[in-house]
């Protein structure tokens, strides 16, 4: 915790200029918050665009099982709302479309070795997570990643999140096209985006390269894109089926197609012009309904439709566009060796069973695809860097994160395959199970996460435990069936799109607390997550796996030839799922059997004591609030180039740190106000000086001054002495204090007005 | 170099006949009976070779660990120690003997957990400011020369480095003598 300089001195040029001035940046904010100048909200939000998540526990509240205990923690500033700054945290590491090489996989252990718990956690949506992170470690934990090409910017927070695509990208026998350079580009071209940066919600976008296979999982997503060809005056043209609104989270949304074929240079002006109008009328308030699918619904596809085509008009046309498209064809992978085909050489003992799950046949002869099963998505230290050697054995960096929480090993010549499957088995990760109801997945649930209430990973593990011993003798019908468990309703489990899914609910019985699972069924993976399933009834946690026998077997007896799981549930209706799950709900009471009123791997008496507010949602920060802070970072800067002997760059830097505060006013008025210094300080002169707004009660416009001031000593060039040096920075820092007191009263006129409306609304 | 992030593992008798699941229960049992000092369990049962059971805390984490496949107590300071290198070591090596001995007497293991305190493997996570080279393994050997002889009371010790550039700074030190927790702790104390 005491070596984030060091870390930056080692790294130097390795780290990219715009990363390491990111990461420079997010520690002077780090160091800010320390110091009480940042507000515990907007510092929130900050460090959730960088990735850093609350974690359970953090509010250093825990029930023990028995009481409330008080976690022995310093008293420190907050690092958000009931956050402790020395509570653990969660840091999630965004690897756009899945894409990882054998380098970061080694830099990843080393990370999880040196400030996690040794764990390397791959997510639902194709990111890395690690759990029980000091916030003070963050910084050098950044630039680590960011020296071997990972960020975490935007990570978690209201903005677009991980883009995800098919793990088989490229090598799908069915795809029109490779999505990967799309997803990459796209990735890169919303990040950190100056429309992308006020949305009342997060923004997830997923890219398939086929329309049946479930890989993408287009359909819940907020916008997603399905490879689509089309010939257009004899040429044959790329673009995509493209779609917008879908979700999970409480109440899923299958998203809405929004063009049937969106040529592939319309990709980001719409999806531009999209962000726009989200930013502009989605929910910001109301964080129950403030995703993208809510604002679509109220409004229509038609009418979303026709406000972001007009919008789309409105743009003004960017390089960043088109400009991944000239290269499109350059950034196709590459295998190491030449393929070639089994040829019925040695093959040790279990290789069949896995080829037959984990194996997948590449559109190019003599390659294949192999999953790493990895369990609960987890991978030790010493596992990934066996990997990061297999990898370097085997192909040339080509791996993938899938969204069932594996990893995709492309390009192996399937000659080698037998090498291949020694390797993996020797570090514990050649379980042949991939795609298979064995491989439960999963989201932290209440092991780790704010939001849950029930154990999503011990159910999972539970269930794998018992699949996998009798996975063999499994049905080959029930063998391909998926399983999902969410620790609550909001589906980071993905519960909804599997054939069995879990989502962890409370239950109160014979006057105790009781963790109970919701069954759903009938949720449709293939077709992009084509289906969503049926909740069927709430059962008690322990029951679980006697749910899941009896389906099972059900099913095994009772389909009719060929039928499909989902069509099996349908046809049998919740009145025959119903008669399945007869008794199930019943426990002992709890001196009877207490083994009930706790949850799977925890002993503790089962309690929602623990739950504190999730980060998921992150805090609604409006741009000047943003902005604000943005001063106030600025300022510090200045002071260290003061300290650094760097007059003539802290007068400057101290002038843009009360410019930005005065856009920051702006941008209460006017948010587009641009970066343009002149239409700042005009439009900052026009809205608040001259109307008084920026006015205080005893100084009068004195603050004001400060900024105009300074812009006419810079306009001289002359040097500052040290004393005028220091006055300048002093009067920026009063400057900035003026900008928050006009902002809190702005902002406490605009409440007042909200509640009289109310109150005048309730009145009528 | 200054030692801090460092790390002691204590192996159990080979094979260790308690299941990993079992240490859980355990460890949600010493927690109710701390007052805020440990942070939770973290589950990593369901892995080959993984850091088994975590108990955890803000200043140092207590596992039962099963990397290379052999089980074991680790003690993982996490938070930074003041006083020398010697100070360090024997602080966080006590810790982790604490800890075994805690276990051995568990009574829900009735007496089936046995510690081998004749190997013990020390590291450091912190690949900055101890990378895993020959250079800075003889910065360190003469503390963890000096804190072997102490521990075994001058009897033949063998200290082993595992040079893999990728792994932390590390040090194992066997000795040809088994020594009881309790006396291992004696002349830590002492020392």
């Amino acid at each position: 915790m005491n070596n984030a300089l060091g870390w930056k001195e080692k790294l130097g040029r390795a780290l990219p200029a715009d990363l390491a001035r990111e990461i420079d940046i997010f520690e002077q904010q780090l160091e800010l918050r320390k110091q009480g100048k940042i507000d515990e909200k907007v510092f929130a939000e900050t460090r959730l665009r960088r990735g850093i998540y609350g974690q359970r526990y953090d509010n250093g509240q825990r029930h023990d099982g028995k009481r409330a205990q008080r976690l022995k923690l310093p008293d420190k500033p907050l690092k958000g709302p009931d956050t402790l700054w020395d509570a653990p945290g969660m840091m999630r590491i965004k690897i756009p479309f899945g894409g990882v090489t054998g380098e970061q996989l080694e830099v990843l252990a080393d990370l999880s070795e040196e400030y996690a718990d040794g764990v390397t956690h791959i997510t639902t949506r194709q990111d890395v997570q690690f759990h029980f992170v000091h916030i003070d470690d963050t910084p050098s934990l950044m630039r680590r990643l960011a020296a071997v090409g990972i960020t975490t910017r935007e990570a978690c927070g209201n903005v677009v999140r991980n883009v995800t695509a098919c793990p088989l990208a490229g090598i799908c026998r069915d795809e029109a096209f490779d999505v990967t350079p799309y997803a990459k580009a796209c990735s890169k071209f919303l990040m950190g985006h100056a429309d992308t940066q006020d949305f009342g919600r997060k923004f997830k976008i997923a890219f398939s390269g086929c329309q049946q296979h479930p890989c993408g999982l287009v359909t819940m997503h907020d916008m997603g894109a399905i490879a689509k060809t089309r010939r257009v005056d004899g040429r044959e043209r790329r673009g995509f089926e493209f779609y917008v609104g879908g979700g999970l989270g409480s109440v899923p949304y299958k998203a809405k197609l929004f063009d049937e074929f969106l040529p592939e240079e319309e990709l980001h002006p719409t999806a531009q012009a999209i962000s726009r109008v989200f930013a502009r009328l989605g929910e910001k308030r109301n964080r129950a309904r403030a995703r993208i699918k809510f604002l679509i619904a109220n409004l229509g596809i038609d009418e979303f439709r026709k406000l972001v085509l007009d919008e789309r008009q409105k743009l003004l046309p960017d390089p960043r566009w088109t400009a991944h498209l000239e290269s499109i064809t350059e950034l196709a992978e590459a295998p190491l060796k030449a393929g070639d085909s089994l040829n019925g050489g040695e093959r040790s003992e279990g290789f069949d069973a896995w080829y037959a799950t984990n194996v997948y046949k590449q559109r190019q002869p003599g390659y294949v695809a192999a999953t790493v099963t990895l369990p609960l998505g987890d991978a030790s230290a010493d596992q990934l860097r066996a990997l990061a050697d297999i990898a370097r054995r085997f192909v040339k960096d080509t791996l993938r994160a899938t969204v069932e929480q594996n990893l995709l090993f492309r390009w192996l010549s399937e000659a080698d395959l037998p090498e291949f499957y020694k390797a993996i088995q020797k570090i514990g990760l050649g379980a042949a199970d991939a795609g298979t109801i064995v491989d439960v997945t999963a989201c932290p649930g209440t092991d780790t996460c704010k939001l849950g209430i029930a154990s999503s990973r011990g159910l999972a593990r539970e269930l794998r435990y018992r699949l996998g011993e009798k996975s063999l003798q499994l049905d080959e019908a029930v063998k391909n069936l998926r399983i999902k468990v969410s620790g609550c309703f909001n589906s980071c489990g993905q519960h909804h799109i599997a054939d069995i899914g879990f989502y962890g609910i409370n239950r109160h019985v014979n006057g105790y607390q009781v963790p109970h699972f919701q069954v759903i069924l009938g949720g449709k993976l293939r077709d992009n997550a084509g289906e969503y399933g049926v909740a069927v009834g709430a059962v008690p946690s322990k029951h679980i796996p006697e749910v899941l026998e009896r389906i099972t077997e059900t099913y095994v007896g009772e389909r009719q030839r060929g039928e499909s799981f989902q069509d099996f549930i349908g046809r049998i209706g919740k009145k025959g799922i119903k008669a399945i799950l007869e008794n199930l709900a019943k426990i002992p009471t709890h001196d009877v059997d207490s083994f009930y009123y706790t949850d799977w791997g925890d002993p503790r008496e089962f309690t929602l004591s623990d739950m504190g507010t999730g980060e998921c949602a992150g805090e609604v920060v409006s741009q000047a609030e943003f902005t604000l802070a943005a001063s106030e970072r600025e300022l510090f800067e200045a002071h260290i180039l003061l300290d650094n002997g760097e007059s003539a760059a802290a007068v400057r830097t101290a002038y843009f740190s009360m410019l930005r505060a005065g856009q920051a006013l702006v941008k209460t008025q006017n948010p587009e106000i641009s970066e343009n210094e002149d239409q700042i300080i005009s439009e900052f002169t026009e809205r608040f000086c001259q109307t008084q707004l920026f006015y205080d009660k005893y100084a009068g416009g004195k603050f004001a001054e400060y900024l105009f001031k300074a812009k006419e000593f810079l306009a001289e060039g002359k040097a500052a002495d040290a004393d005028r040096v220091v006055q300048l920075l002093q009067e920026a820092q009063l400057f900035i204090d003026a900008a928050h007191d006009c902002h809190n009263k702005l902002r406490s006129n605009v409440v007042s007005a909200v509640k009289s409306d109310t109150m005048a609304q309730a009145g009528a | 170099m200054e030692l801090q992030k460092l790390n002691v593992k204590i192996f159990t008798t080979e094979p260790s006949k308690v299941p990993l699941t079992n240490f859980i229960d355990i460890f949600h049992r010493w927690i109710q009976e701390t007052d805020g000092v440990y942070h939770d369990v973290a589950d990593y049962s369901h892995m080959v070779a993984g850091p088994g059971i975590v108990l955890v805390a803000k200043d140092a984490h207590v596992s039962i660990d099963e990397t290379d496949h052999r089980h074991g107590l680790v003690y993982s300071q996490k938070s930074l120690l003041g006083g020398s290198n010697r100070d360090k070591l024997r602080s966080v090596l006590s810790s982790a003997l604490v800890n075994c001995r805690r276990l051995e007497k568990e009574p829900s293991l009735g007496g089936k957990l046995k510690f081998n305190t004749s190997e013990i493997l020390i590291w450091i996570n912190d690949r900055l400011a101890a990378p895993n080279t020959e250079e800075a393994f003889q910065q360190i050997n003469p503390e963890i020369n000096a804190l072997a002889n102490r521990l075994y009371n001058e009897g033949k010790i063998d200290l082993a480095h595992d040079r893999d550039p990728r792994k932390p700074l590390n040090a194992r030190i066997r000795s040809l003598v088994a020594t009881d927790l309790e006396t291992l702790l004696e002349r830590l104390a002492k020392s």
